[in-house]
């Protein structure tokens, strides 16, 4: 049977224009808006750390993709909106059940003149599910994500012509352009000439930067690819310069020596932009920070025999109501930051707005002795005498401040409903061991956010499908089938009706306490002209210009 | 002297070699860095499958006799994180960067205790004595993170860029990390030779130098500091250990890209192979200064030399 393909035509975008030759090797202009720009210029951006690599089977967190994506680009770019759009693939669709398609980008060199085309796909996809590796005489590296374990139903691919590659599957998957699409792809030839140890060197990649030094923990500096096929930068050299202090930060911005800094503090946000020698602006994020409670049955962890305190999903659901986010969002973030009832993030495709968890204490009592915890002198209590309690572990300085004071905040405000909580702080290695060995106790729960590479809700509603760190509440059956149903559904409205049905159910079942999802505050120099941040995790200078 | 000196050598070695083996058993004590490589919806098999890529999942006595096998080649592995080799690494995080702000605020911390102290002692009670006794309370006291960020602000901010707030490349970089680096053990330095110069002065040879009719400035820096001197030598070679951690602190506020922020992503990282080459380029380091700091507590007061001698 046909699937009705034009319905995700969404996804399918074909764009004949984009097979022109791009705007490679044009000169910038002299002016932008009107206002004359200097051409020639270094744009100084402060970030808050050093990558400790730049090859993307590494990793694509947070502080890599702000480097990664200066030098790579991948096949599905993302507009300023978040929008997919044609990055080196100029479209993408399924032609049958079981098979996409990719179109590629023509034209397109790595910096050192090696063609991208398909054999450049067909490489990456080899890195990516670990094939080959031995035939094309390259190391297999700690990866990541471990594309052959999390996405097993992607079986081969292959080259159709020099500019299209098609990827195959044994069940339909409709979120492949996703998955696939936004992995930075590294150069063939080069990689296998130079290894891959050299990718954390000094690459080549096809993107608007071309790597001209890497200082480690002190900065790494840009010249302009002047044969980029796309938005072309606007000034000469870029310079990602770390400045690991908040404070150090702003004052080399208020000192001039930076043009733009990432991250800054809610609290000085705010003072900032009473400030008319600097702008500050600032982007949801997709970082959904959230209190993982220990829902597992007996079975599923090392539980000594006992179920998690929070198999209940009244339970859960209570402590929900029992968080008051708007004077988390008011006090501590100063408005950077916003509620979030459902499990996927405001600004990933798919996203649909549920019913806010109200602050209701009075609910989450009523809910929780539904549930069987009488209130007590000594506390909420069950019908075996046992108190509520909840362990928290705290990775204590990995989120920042505001986090920490947020997860500060919630634990009083749980023991004002009469769970009693105990904080544990430790370092965010250390909560990782405890959740790979599987031995969060029974009355357990972690804080910790969670963040997508991919532009597609379903890297969200994934969490709960499997048995991974951060899953302490697997889906019951039905929302399990629910979220089969969505992985395999192709029909774009279809699939978005479903996705949108299990988020409701999800906001209900209510695996977290959802906490906040982050906007990220950055300030510059009124020199800086056209920046405007991305939802994603990295920084894009495409088109940012410095005023002369 | 040739038997002394061979015997600190061989001693050093084993002060290294306990140091190195101390450091891997407890890093492995902290946990596993494998978890900390993979996105947080692995699964514990994908966990498992870095670690094999890793080596982790041999056991420790085979990771320790490769370690100590490759160790003295200076080979400490590839560094987890990077994928590339640790030593080389730490090498390049401290020469030049970590070296130079090190050397800059041991010479701070060491050349000027010695007018400030003495004066202080020579002009007891006097204005002098009582600025420098405030001033070296308040640098000993102020937390130095605090300290550097005071120091940009004021320099970098509120004197209109008159020095860099972060980074290095020029001497004017090194003035501030310098300076705050610096600030805690040269308060300290300050206090030591004041004490022992005004301990030193009572004695009956500086009284004697005197009734033979010395130049005042003769009997205090030639007879008198020589002795004041020695406990302040041997508090400057142990506190090059301070200056080596306090790098941690100073190079994070200054950005400073050196041994320091090497350490402070290693650490929670759990780069094995980068913690080992680290502490052990320390070891080494602070075994050597103490080396040379005893040899010239020798040459200042033959007293020494007898005693390690009749050992």
């Amino acid at each position: 049977m046909r699937l009705p393909y034009r319905a995700v035509l969404w996804a399918a975008v074909v764009l004949p224009l984009s097979f022109l030759p791009g705007v490679g090797g044009a000169q910038p202009p002299a002016s932008v808006d009107g206002i004359a720009i200097d051409p020639e210029a270094e744009l100084v951006v402060a970030l808050t750390a050093d990558t400790t690599n730049l090859d993307p089977r590494l990793g694509m967190g947070s502080i890599r993709s702000n480097y990664i994506r200066q030098v790579f680009e991948s096949l599905v770019d993302v507009d300023r909106d978040g929008k997919p759009v044609p990055g080196l693939a100029v479209s993408w669709k399924p032609v049958d059940d079981l098979t996409w398609e990719f179109g590629l980008r023509r034209n397109v060199t790595f910096h050192d003149g090696e063609p991208f085309n398909a054999d450049t796909v067909l490489f990456n996809l080899d890195r990516m599910f670990r094939r080959n590796l031995d035939k094309l005489g390259i190391k297999d590296v700690p990866a990541g994500t471990s594309f052959e374990k999390v996405y097993p139903f992607v079986s081969r691919w292959e080259k159709v012509d020099d500019h299209t590659v098609r990827v195959h599957t044994t069940e339909p998957a409709p979120t492949l352009w996703d998955f696939l699409g936004r992995e930075p792809l590294v150069p063939r030839a080069w990689t296998i000439k130079h290894g891959v140890e050299a990718l954390n060197e000094k690459p080549v990649g096809t993107g608007p930067w071309k790597l001209v030094e890497w200082k480690r923990k002190d900065h790494m500096r840009f010249e302009r690819h002047d044969g980029y096929w796309g938005t072309p930068p606007l000034t000469k050299r870029l310079r990602l310069q770390v400045i690991p202090e908040a404070a150090a930060r702003l004052a080399a911005l208020r000192a001039g020596q930076v043009h733009l800094v990432e991250a800054v503090p809610p609290l000085d946000a705010e003072v900032l932009g009473r400030d008319a020698a600097v702008r500050v602006v600032s982007s949801v994020q997709k970082l959904a920070c959230r209190i993982y409670l220990n829902g597992r049955t007996k079975d599923k962890y090392d539980s000594g025999g006992r179920d998690g305190a929070f198999v209940d999903p009244r339970v859960r659901l209570a402590l929900n109501y029992a968080v008051n986010r708007d004077a988390i969002i008011k006090k501590i973030f100063h408005g950077l930051a916003l509620p979030n009832a459902s499990p996927v993030a405001t600004v990933s495709y798919g996203h649909a707005p549920q019913a806010p968890y109200p602050y209701d204490p009075a609910q989450a009592r009523a809910l929780l002795a539904e549930a069987g915890w009488k209130a007590t002198p000594r506390g909420l209590v069950n019908a075996g005498g046992e108190a509520l309690t909840l362990q928290l572990l705290l990775p204590a300085k990995h989120y920042g401040q505001a986090f920490d004071e947020t997860v500060t905040a919630v634990v009083e405000m749980l023991k004002a409903v009469g769970v009693q909580v105990t904080v544990q702080t430790l370092d965010f290695g250390s909560l990782l061991q405890t959740l790979t060995k599987g031995t969060l106790p029974p009355n357990g729960g972690f804080a910790a956010c969670r963040t997508s590479n991919n532009l597609d809700g379903d890297d969200y509603v994934r969490d709960w499908a499997s048995t991974t760190l951060v899953n302490w509440t697997p889906y019951p059956p039905e929302l399990l089938g629910l979220y089969q149903a969505t992985r395999r559904q192709v029909d774009a409205k279809k699939r978005l009706a479903a996705l949108a049905d299990l988020q409701r159910q999800v906001r209900d079942w209510a695996p977290v306490v959802s906490l906040y999802q982050e906007k990220k505050a950055y300030a510059h120099s009124p020199r800086v002209l056209r920046f405007t941040p991305t939802q994603e995790l990295n920084m894009d200078f495409r088109g940012v210009a410095l005023k002369r | 002297m040739r038997a002394f000196l061979l015997r600190r050598l061989v001693h050093a070695v084993f002060v290294v070699w306990g140091v190195v083996t101390v450091v891997f058993f407890l890093v492995r004590l902290t946990g596993d860095p494998a978890a900390l490589l993979v996105d947080q919806t692995a699964t514990r098999e994908e966990v498992a499958r870095t670690r094999q890529l890793l080596g982790l999942d041999r056991p420790l006595y085979a990771q320790y006799l490769d370690f100590l096998g490759a160790a003295p080649r200076g080979d400490f592995g590839l560094s987890i994180r990077e994928r590339r080799p640790a030593m080389r690494m730490v090498l390049e995080h401290f020469w030049p960067a970590t070296a130079q702000l090190a050397f800059a605020a041991i010479v701070l911390a060491t050349v000027l205790p010695i007018p400030l102290g003495v004066v202080a002692a020579t002009h007891r009670d006097g204005v002098v004595d009582h600025a420098s006794r405030l001033g070296s309370l308040f640098l000993q006291s102020m937390p130095s993170f605090w300290l550097g960020l005071m120091l940009i602000l004021l320099f970098a901010v509120a004197l209109g860029g008159l020095l860099p707030a972060y980074g290095r490349g020029t001497l004017s970089h090194l003035i501030l990390p310098a300076l705050t680096l610096a600030a805690a053990p040269l308060a300290q330095n300050v206090r030591l030779i004041r004490a022992g110069m005004l301990e030193v002065l009572q004695h009956d040879y500086v009284r004697t130098a005197r009734a033979k009719g010395l130049a005042e400035r003769r009997v205090v820096y030639r007879h008198a500091l020589k002795n004041a001197a020695v406990p302040f030598l041997t508090v400057s070679g142990l506190s090059l250990g301070f200056m080596l951690s306090g790098t941690i602190v100073i190079e994070t506020v200054f950005s400073w890209p050196g041994m320091g922020r090497l350490i402070v992503q290693a650490v929670p990282g759990r780069d094995f192979p980068v913690i080992q080459a680290a502490v052990f380029l320390f070891a080494v380091l602070f075994v050597a200064v103490n080396l040379v700091v005893d040899l010239l507590q020798g040459l200042l007061d033959p007293r020494v030399r007898v005693f390690e001698g009749a050992a």
